[in-house]
């Protein structure tokens, strides 16, 4: 079903914002400013609303015991003991002692301990790949280990030959591929919104 | 006998790793890049700052890869604030806020000056953030002083370059793209994680980027080439140690292999079989 409001509003806002972009003028860009204020302001609504769906979530599994009750609980505490340290009275918010000590002391470290974590668990995972047998896991569990020995910290000649090539294969296959990929999602993203700003759904294939 | 040892390789990981962290530094390991060419560019940079630059920190590093930029993040502020730079914190992420105040409260315990730094918070929206804080920059009431002052008459044009330290959510593509056709000739460098080089790499070599940090040789060959003298503090206290690293790359190196020759042994049989039959 078309909605002609809504591309519309796309339409007029996406000129708007290119317009402000190329002309200047005290008019449109305060115009455009209200429009950057308004995305900034859904922006933060959103994120505040992901927290509320995510804390009313978990106070649900503990409320009908579905779940992981001890995961629920540590969920809640840890929204709670940051709500509290930033906007207790007289707390100062982000800036505030307590909350940068829950910050360093707490999220940075548990942070960095899960993504270390990976480290077993992606080999693990490259494990269980191959013994499925498929030729992509293959290719891929062997350009990681080709990758990790050109990434190996030596020095001398040897080192600076396997820099030079880890170098290289950055630059040239993996940038190549990205850069493929990143190419591609764009041209992508232009034809949806292409097709978005003329109102085209599926139903005109 | 193949799978107990799998199960207790997270411990026989953990103890390669402590023993590995206390043997002492060995010539034939380095974590530098053998080409200074990277970091040298960076020093030409900020060299082309001029006295007491006020730099603009876009501070949207992720817990995940913080982990790999964070002592040359760390060392390039120390020799920021070495060079009597200004420097200005804002974020545009929930994690880089996160992170951008545990640095800030480093530096306060460190006791940088506090007259050169300035928290200029969090703005949601990440490429409207962007775009809005090219419109104006807002300074908490609790700043106060005449780099405050000066941001807050000057906004973002008040600064001489922008230092963006990236992350997966939001890196110096988005700067370059929203930013910097915003506010004309301000030099953009940047220290992100190895991940986002392919799609960096292409805005330093047009210039658009002066300069980019973005491997963990590069950062730590720039780390070697600086003398932070008093503020040493300021910078990581121990350089990350290449052992445990080394014995971590070898760890992957054997496990990936051995499931490679497995993998390739069964091949064999296989193609062995097909032929018998």
């Amino acid at each position: 079903m078309r909605r002609p409001t809504l591309t519309a509003l796309v339409v007029i806002v996406g000129l708007l914002l290119i317009a402000d972009l190329l002309v200047v003028n005290s008019a449109l860009g305060q115009l455009a400013g209200i429009v950057v204020d308004a995305a900034i302001l859904v922006a933060a609504g959103a994120a505040l609303a992901g927290v509320g769906a995510l804390g009313a979530r978990r106070i649900a599994d503990l409320w009908r015991r579905r779940g992981d009750p001890v995961a629920a609980t540590f969920v809640l505490v840890g929204i709670g003991v940051m709500l509290v340290a930033g906007l207790r009275p007289g707390s100062s918010g982000t800036g505030d002692p307590a909350v940068q000590w829950l910050i360093a002391a707490l999220l940075v470290p548990i942070g960095a301990s899960l993504f270390g974590l990976l480290f077993v668990t992606t080999l693990g995972a490259a494990r269980r790949s191959l013994a499925m047998r498929s030729r992509e896991a293959t290719l891929l569990v062997a350009a990681a280990f080709v990758t990790t020995i050109l990434l190996v910290p030596l020095s001398g000649e040897v080192g600076a030959w396997l820099s030079g090539v880890a170098g290289w294969s950055l630059a040239v296959p993996i940038g190549a591929v990205f850069r493929g990929l990143l190419i591609g999602i764009g041209l992508l993203t232009a034809v949806y919104a292409a097709r978005t700003l003329l109102g085209m759904g599926a139903a005109d294939d | 006998m193949i799978e107990r040892a799998w199960r207790l390789a997270p411990l026989i990981l953990l103890v390669a790793l402590a023993v590995a962290w206390q043997l002492p530094q060995a010539a034939w390991l380095s974590l530098a890049a053998p080409d200074p060419a990277v970091a040298g560019r960076m020093t030409a940079t900020l060299d082309a700052l001029g006295e007491e630059p006020r730099v603009l920190v876009g501070f949207d590093p992720d817990l995940g890869t913080y982990a790999e930029t964070r002592p040359t993040v760390r060392a390039l502020l120390a020799e920021l604030l070495a060079r009597d730079a200004r420097l200005g914190f804002v974020s545009l992420t929930a994690e880089g806020r996160a992170l951008a105040s545990a640095e800030l409260a480093r530096f306060e315990r460190a006791e940088a000056d506090p007259s050169r730094l300035l928290d200029l918070g969090f703005i949601p929206g990440a490429e409207a953030g962007l775009v809005d804080l090219t419109r104006g920059i807002r300074v908490a009431g609790g700043e106060a002083g005449a780099f405050a002052s000066e941001v807050i008459a000057g906004g973002i044009g008040a600064f001489n370059a922008v230092l963006v330290i990236g992350g997966n959510d939001l890196g110096p593509r988005s700067w370059i793209e929203q930013v910097a056709p915003r506010i004309g000739e301000v030099p953009f460098v940047a220290v992100t994680p190895t991940v986002l080089l392919p799609e960096v790499q292409p805005y330093v070599e047009s210039g658009a980027l002066r300069a980019v940090l973005g491997t963990p040789r590069d950062g730590a060959a720039y780390r070697e080439s600086l003398d932070l003298d008093s503020l040493d503090r300021i910078a990581e206290p121990m350089e990350p140690r290449p052992f445990p690293i080394l014995i971590g790359m070898l760890i992957a190196v054997a496990v990936l292999g051995q499931a490679l020759g497995a993998r390739a042994l069964d091949g064999l049989r296989a193609a062995r079989a097909r032929e018998a039959a």
